[in-house]
Formats: structure tokens, sequence, C-alpha cells
């Protein structure tokens, strides 16, 4: 984007929170859905294996949790984040252990496409 | 990822304020903070497993009890439902014992779940560890004799080799004196044959993976003499009935149990091998699998011939029916799971030094595959079996000429016991497990050049087309070698014309169709329908179902093969 200078201008967004889900292959889709309707704007699935400890614990019945995983990457504003947080976590059944887990991190900045009304309302200075 | 922003967030077009924040904070779940240093603490201390309510265990067992459930359901109502129409619509007659044939399939439903998860978590591991580790640890020569004795006992604990029993009590002593006296007086020789001749073929399939062979001179190799012996063979009337026999075999060896232990095997040892063009490696050892038996059946065949039939075959031996069928499945099963389980705990233990990771899973798999086993015998012999092979009693009476009370005129009735085989072909493969499996990783392996539902129809159609050769052989009573030459023979000159992968593909279908839900169904029909007909003997039809897929395979891959090369022709000429 150009100023009036002509000099290359860059927005970035700050204030974002990377909300990280990892549930088992396959469940990725409900949660996701409940955290958009908690007001997440994207998600991106990655597919992965792995196996936790709460999912050795479980014994014999640990073979009722896949090890094929999906992790499911959504970054959102840090107002929003509590709450897609915990539709996440109540939608993707995460207190029953082998479930998967989520986390949270705070993102120094990110970047992508921003209406340009919204630039011209919130970065003039 | 994120375009755009949504009005709803936008609190400034809001005529009135409330902070976002303090709106959360209403509608949200506390949350307590907890040190995760704590909590790790704790489980140093505690090596506890975590008490899971109801409800966790509901949620943890829900669904990986449906999800195996309706993949079991999907494969076995619609044919069991097909059967049931069709004998009650065309055949216009009911179902006897109705329900106890719906308990049995239910019950083949259940064993072929347990199975296949015991399978997968018992056994598989088990010989993919094997084939990983033994070709660095061990010598080449011990790496043989170790898929040798696999394969062995593999074959031992396949299921239908017990229904090749079942299947003698058709033979006529006077007019085919050999076969009566393999099936009835000498059982276990056919069955060591078989179980031999598949430990060589997955030894052979071993030396292949190892040194890089051709999958397709090896068939030509292999499959020429089997195809020459049996032209000799159908040449003398004392040895022609044992085609049948000896091509049925290797249809039925490649079942439920050999076909993923084996295949596990040979992927670990091709990984091991370590060759770059693994995209279809693994596939291959199936079709030795099944073309090693027919010739060593034969083979036994010759030599009994030359060395002379005792004089007195005696009477038929008693189909051995102890007072319980579910006893009978439980040992049945055990016999089948218990040595093959020993042997590659051995092999594990002692020629490898390695322990056994993660026992209570591997013990958890071999219960399950003991269980389903066992289930699946009983359900089979109370469920499938009695289905098809009433089915095949009474298929016969929409067409035999000598029966008053045939339903319809000759030629109509037999088209329609021929559409009949066809659609049972065809939808008995549609519902073969492992097909599906096969379809997905060659999709895959191919880049999708060749979609799943393209290779499983084609499988299908090929299936359902050898079926109803093999019903014709049986209505018409011709010799089996009239049918087994030409197909074969039209099989091996359109491998010498596909290319490497497809051969392996086509060959490789074939086997693996011929599975726990077509033989039994197939296998009833072809011994009803033999039995209404008053046929020598009712074998022939799994040989021919599974050159049907050959075949349409082969087919298909050299269609591909055309179409591309007009693409590129046309694009030449247009570019």
């Amino acid at each position: 984007m150009k100023t009036r200078e002509g000099n290359e201008q860059l927005v970035v967004l700050t204030d974002a929170v990377l909300i990280t889900c990892i549930v088992q292959r396959g469940e990725a889709e409900e949660a996701v859905q409940a955290a958009r309707r908690a007001g997440a704007q994207g998600a991106t699935i990655f597919y992965a294996r792995g196996s936790g400890v709460r999912q050795k614990h479980l014994g014999i019945l640990g073979v009722t949790v896949s090890a094929e995983k999906e992790v499911i990457y959504i970054v959102a504003a840090s107002d929003q984040a509590d709450r897609i947080f915990d539709k996440i976590f109540t939608a993707a059944k995460l207190d029953t252990p082998g479930m998967g887990m989520i986390y949270m991190t705070p993102l120094e900045k990110m970047a992508t496409y921003v209406p340009h009304e919204i630039i011209k309302r919130f970065a003039q200075d | 990822m994120f375009r755009g922003t949504k009005k709803r967030f936008n609190t400034r077009d809001m005529p009135k304020k409330i902070r976002y924040g303090d709106y959360l904070g209403q509608v949200r779940v506390r949350q307590v903070a907890l040190s995760y240093n704590q909590v790790t603490a704790y489980d140093a201390q505690h090596r506890r497993r975590p008490r899971l309510r109801p409800r966790d265990f509901y949620r943890l067992v829900a669904p990986y009890l449906s999800v195996r459930i309706i993949e079991q359901f999907r494969a076995v109502i619609p044919v069991a439902l097909f059967l049931a129409l069709f004998q009650g619509l065309a055949l216009q007659s009911h179902v006897a014992g109705a329900s106890g044939i719906a308990v049995g399939i239910g019950v083949v439903m259940l064993g072929l779940m347990l199975f296949m998860e015991g399978l997968k978590h018992g056994l598989m591991p088990f010989s993919e560890n094997i084939g990983h580790l033994l070709p660095a640890r061990s010598s080449l020569a011990s790496v043989l004799a170790v898929a040798f004795i696999l394969g062995v006992a593999a074959t031992f604990a396949e299921p239908a080799i017990g229904a090749l029993r079942a299947a003698g009590s058709l033979t006529d002593k006077d007019q085919a004196p050999l076969l009566y006296y393999l099936l009835n007086n000498n059982p276990e020789a056919v069955v060591y044959a078989v179980a031999g001749s598949v430990g060589l073929a997955v030894l052979v399939s071993m030396l292949r993976f190892m040194w890089g062979w051709n999958l397709k001179w090896l068939l030509l190799a292999v499959a020429g003499p089997c195809l020459a012996l049996t032209g000799y063979m159908a040449l003398d009337p004392r040895l022609s009935p044992i085609i049948g026999l000896a091509w049925d075999c290797g249809a039925i060896t490649t079942g439920p149990v050999t076909v993923p232990v084996v295949l596990a095997l040979g992927i670990g040892v091709s990984a091991a091998a370590g060759r770059e063009n693994n995209t279809l490696d693994g596939f291959g050892i199936v079709t030795l699998a099944s073309l090693f038996p027919p010739l060593a059946v034969m083979s036994l065949g010759l030599y009994l011939d030359t060395t002379g039939l005792p004089a007195d075959l005696g009477g038929r031996a008693a189909v051995e029916t102890s007072s319980s069928i579910v006893l009978d499945g439980i040992t049945a099963a055990l016999r089948a799971i218990l040595p093959l389980t020993l042997l590659l705990w051995l092999v594990q233990r002692y020629s490898l030094r390695e322990p056994i990771e993660r026992r209570n899973l591997i013990l958890y798999g071999i219960t399950l595959c003991v269980l389903g086993m066992a289930a699946f015998n009983i359900g089979l012999a109370e469920g499938l079996n009695p289905l098809g092979a009433q089915v095949g009693d009474q298929l016969s009476s929409a067409f035999h000429p000598q029966d008053e009370a045939a339903l319809y005129p000759y030629w109509l009735g037999l088209g329609l016991a021929l559409l009949f085989a066809l659609c049972l072909g065809f939808g008995a493969t549609l519902a073969e497990p492992a097909l599906n499996a096969l379809g997905v990783t060659v999709q895959n392996l191919t880049d999708g050049a060749l979609r799943k539902d393209t290779l499983v129809y084609a499988v299908a159609v090929g299936v359902g087309l050898g079926t109803v050769l093999g019903v014709v052989k049986i209505v018409f009573q011709m010799p089996l070698a009239w049918l087994l030459l030409p197909t074969y023979g039209v099989a091996l000159l359109l491998t010498l014309f596909a290319s490497e992968e497809y051969v392996n593909l086509a060959w490789d279908s074939a086997g693996v169709t011929t599975g726990p839900v077509t033989v039994p169904l197939v296998l009833a029909m072809g011994l009803g329908l033999g039995r209404a007909v008053d046929a020598q003997e009712g074998f022939g039809i799994l040989a021919m179902a599974s050159v049907g897929p050959v075949i349409s395979v082969l087919v298909v891959s050299l269609w591909m093969r055309v179409r591309e090369w007009f693409y590129r022709f046309d694009f030449g000429r247009t570019a």
C-alpha cells in the first residue's frame, strides 16, 4: 500500500491471539464450528500424529483414542479469544481424557487483508 | 484466513456502549488457574489411572464402536437384503429360518468388526515389526525361513480352509474318485499343500522385494506352468475334476488372516530393503499367494494319481458336527489364531531379541481376534452359509427343465439365474472391506489418475461376470478348463501389454476381493446349485470370480492408456 509520500506501508494487527487445539482425526470440524459461532473468522487444520500421557493412562480404553490427530489453528482478537477458547473446549469435549488439549498464545503481530475503510478509519496517524 | 470484519463486532456502530470484555465476563465459563508444574509433580508421584465418569466412558467408546459397526453394517446388510429379496420376489419362496439367519448375519458383522480391530492392534503390529527388523538383524536365510513359516501358519489360520471340507460333501465317489479321495479321506494333504505353497509364495515375494524383480515376468513364469498343468489335467478324465478344487484353493487362501499379516510383513521388508520406487511395493504378494496353491494342489493330484488310490475309498466321511456350533466356532478360532501368535512371538523374542512393546494392547488385539473369528465362524454357520445355500438350491427351480414346477420358461429362468449371479458377485464385492481400502490406496498412489470408484466398480463388474461364468460352468456341467484356459490366457496376454504397476494392481485386486463376505456366499451358492443340477462337483466359481477382476482392471488400465495417447495426439494437432 502506498502512503501519500509514496512509501510502502504494511498494516499489522496487534492484540491478536493464537488458539491451538489438538483433537482426534475427524473431530476438528465440530470444534471449528463452535469457534465460528463464538466469533472466530477462520481456522486452519493440520493433520498430525501423536499421543499424550492422559491418553496412555487410559489403559485398554486407550485403543478408542486415535493417534491420528488434527491440529486447529485459530487466530482471534484478544477480546474474543477467551470465549472461543471456552466454546472449543466444550465442543471438543476436552474434559474427557484422551480427547486432546487446547492452548492460547499471545501473538506479537499478524498481518492479512484488512478492508480499506477500516484502515482509513483507524490507522490515520 | 481472516477475510474482512463482521459488523456485529464493530461496537462503534452501536448506540450504547458495553465493553466487550465485560460482556464476555458475564457469559463465559469460569476459569480456574492451576499450575502445570503442580500437575506434573502430582503425576510423577501418583501413577494412577484417571477415574472415568460414565460420561467420559461413553464419549470414548461410542464413536469408536459406531464407526466400526457402521463399516461392517454397510458391508454385510446390502448383500443379505439382496439375497432375501431375490429369494422372495424372483423365486417366490420364503427364507426358511429367517430369524436364525438374521441373528447369524448380525453375529457375522460383530465377528468381522472384532476381528478387524484385533488384527489392527494385535497381529499386524507384530508382523510389521518383524518385517522391519528382521532383514537388518538376520541373515537372508532366516528372513526367508520366517517368511515361509509365517505364510504357512497364516494359511492354517484361514477360516475358509475349513469350508473346503464341507464343499467335498457333494462329490460323487464314482465320477470323480480322486477328488473324492482328496476331500474325504485325505483333506489334510490338501491343506498342507495349500499352506506350503502359500509359504513358498511369501518367500518368493520377499526375494522379489529384496532384489526388485518384476512382477510381470514372475507372473508369466508362474501362471504359464499353472495353465499348462491345467491343460494337461483337463485331458485326463481322472484328473480333471481336481482342477476346480485347485483353483478355488487359490482364491480361498487369500483371506482375512493371510492378506493383512503377509502384507504387513511385505511392507516392512520392502521398506527395509529401501528401494526408492516404493509406490506400489507391498503389492504382488497376494497374487503369488493365490497362484501357487493351484499349482501345488494339482501337483498333489498328479502325485496321488501316479501312486494309485487305495482300492476301497470307504464310506463318506461323516461330516463332523459336534453338538454345539458355538463350541466348534470357538475351538476353530483358537486353533487358528494361537499358533500364529505364538510363532510371531517366538520370532520377536528369540530371533529379534526385541522386547514386546505395549503388551496389553497386543494382548487385547489378539483376544479380539479370537473372539471375532469365533463369532464370525458361528455367524457363518448360522447366517450366511444357510442363506447362500438356500438361494443356490432354489435358484435351479427358476429354470430346471425336468422340474414340473419350474417357475419360468427355461431361457428366461436361466437368464434370471445368471442375472442373480452377476448381482451377487457385484454386490458382495462392493461389500468387501479390503477392496475399499485398496481403492483409497490406489487413488493416492496414482495421484488420482485411477479414481477409487473406477477401480472398485471395475473389480466388482469383473467379479460379477466371473461369477456368471462359474454358474454357467455348473449349470451346463462344462469342464472348468474350457473356461479357465481362455480367461487366464486373456489375462496373461493383457498382462504382457499393461504397465508394471497396473499388473500389480489388477492381480492383487483379484486376490483381495475374494474375501470374507464373497467366499462363503459364492461357495454356498455354487454348491447348492451344483447339488440341484446333479453336477459332479460345485467348484470353480471362485476361480472364475478371481480371474474376472484381473481382466476388467487390466482392460480399464489399457483403456486409460489409449485415452491418454489419444488426448496427446489430439493436443498435438490443435496446439
